[in-house]
């Protein structure tokens, strides 16, 4: 008899059904964003969506999702349909994701990085914090041009050059007997502090920056090289990468379009949608002015995945989430067809 | 998940009272900080300690676990 095992570690698991083929369901806990989309998909009902609001709210052991491996077909639809890629089904190894036979999301989030100047607004703007900006700054010393030069003879080791300095190019021993100041090139920067602050005026220094000083420095030097990488398991393409962007070098394709209505009527500002949200869509208002009134919960439309997550959460329902389109590579099977068409509402 | 209270450890505040989306949504007047004018709400105090009243009406959105300052409510 074929029957379905389950392999449960921590919070994730793994279904498996051995035959001519071998199938198998597995979850990762932290990249599921709650959306539930799987749980409406399953034809049999077999997954089970928890309390999201309790378990991203507070250290609850629980797993977002849980499936019940008797009622399991190993159909795949929920890995299919899962925006966040948390589902994984694969078929003799391979996830289905890879068949293409099987319809997937068209969606995409890719950073260009011939257009792209590493300044690192995307790593820092993710809400899932899987983007990493790797850069290499170029040499300071490589910069700056100019000439300093210190008289010893006049020099009288007080120091105060070495405390003045911005850049702390400067050593000055000051042991008696045993005086002795010196200036690291690589780090100064002929910014003439020393020269100004000299008591004695044993610096000369002149910074060339400024009347012919650009001729010597090679532009190539002056460049910030570097590498960009998105985490696929963690990205949700919701656009914040795109949106912060100051050269177009980010680009992002989202799985569904729609839109999401806030009834602040019936809003308790309990703020369970501001944590369950995987997008950094929603926060509490803010009065630009102290006195005003506002509404209770905004929203960063243009972020918004229309995943639903919020709104499921939401305890009071004053969370819509409506999705009128959703983009998906052609298929010819009609039941899976049904299935995406199915998100729609 | 289940709504769960300690009345060992509750010191009666009633800010998961006030803080509860549901309550405030069943009982307006809870969210100015009053108590509620019925029983219909989830948890009230009562003789200075958190009791449940409607539990079956929690939408476990994990509010009350939040503010709660001594551990007295949670969901399990």
């Amino acid at each position: 008899m074929i029957a379905n095992t389950k392999e449960v570690k921590d919070k994730d698991f793994s279904i498996k059904r051995s035959a001519e083929e071998i199938r198998n369901l597995s979850f990762k806990d932290h990249v599921c964003i709650g959306c539930g989309i799987c749980e409406s998909t399953c034809p049999v009902s077999a997954i089970t969506l928890d309390d999201i609001g309790a378990i991203v709210r507070t250290d609850s052991p629980n797993s977002k999702l849980s499936v019940n491996e008797d009622k399991c077909v190993l159909c795949g639809m929920c890995s299919g349909v899962c925006p966040a890629d948390a589902l994984i089904f694969s078929i003799d190894s391979q996830p289905i994701s890879k068949i293409n036979s099987y319809p997937k999301y068209d969606a995409y989030a890719e950073i260009d990085d011939e257009k792209c100047i590493y300044c690192q607004k995307c790593e820092i703007a993710c809400p899932r914090e899987a983007i990493t900006i790797a850069r290499s700054l170029p040499d300071r010393s490589k910069l700056v041009t100019g000439e300093i030069d210190i008289n010893e003879e006049i020099c009288v080791y007080c120091g105060i050059c070495e405390e003045m300095c911005p850049a702390d190019a400067i050593d000055v021993n000051r042991t008696p007997e045993a005086e002795s100041i010196s200036v690291n090139m690589d780090k100064c920067v002929y910014c003439l502090v020393c020269k100004k602050s000299c008591p004695v005026t044993a610096i000369k220094a002149a910074c060339r920056i400024c009347s012919y000083g650009d001729y010597d420095i090679n532009m190539e030097d002056a460049v910030t090289k570097g590498s960009s990488f998105i985490d696929d398991e963690l990205c949700i393409k919701c656009g914040w990468c795109e949106g912060v962007c100051p050269t177009d070098a980010a680009k992002v394709k989202k799985p569904f379009e729609g839109t999401l209505t806030i009834h602040q009527d019936k809003c308790t500002v309990c703020g369970t949608c501001v944590d369950v949200c995987p997008c950094d869509v929603l926060s509490f208002s803010k009065p630009s002015k102290s006195g005003e009134i506002v509404s209770n919960v905004a929203k960063d439309d243009q972020y918004c995945i229309r995943c639903g997550a919020c709104a499921k959460a939401c305890p009071v329902e004053a969370i819509e989430v409506k999705i009128t389109n959703v983009d998906y590579t052609p298929t010819k099977s009609k039941s899976w067809i049904g299935k995406f068409e199915a998100l729609k509402n | 998940m289940e709504l769960k209270v300690n009345q060992d450890n509750c010191l009666g505040c009633g800010v998961c009272v006030v803080a509860c989306p549901v309550n405030v949504s069943i009982s307006p007047e809870v969210s100015g900080g009053h108590g509620s004018i019925n029983e219909d709400v989830i948890m009230m105090v009562e003789n200075g300690f958190i009791k449940l009243f409607n539990e079956d009406k929690c939408e476990k959105c994990g509010t009350c676990q939040m503010f709660c300052p001594v551990d007295a409510i949670w969901l399990e």
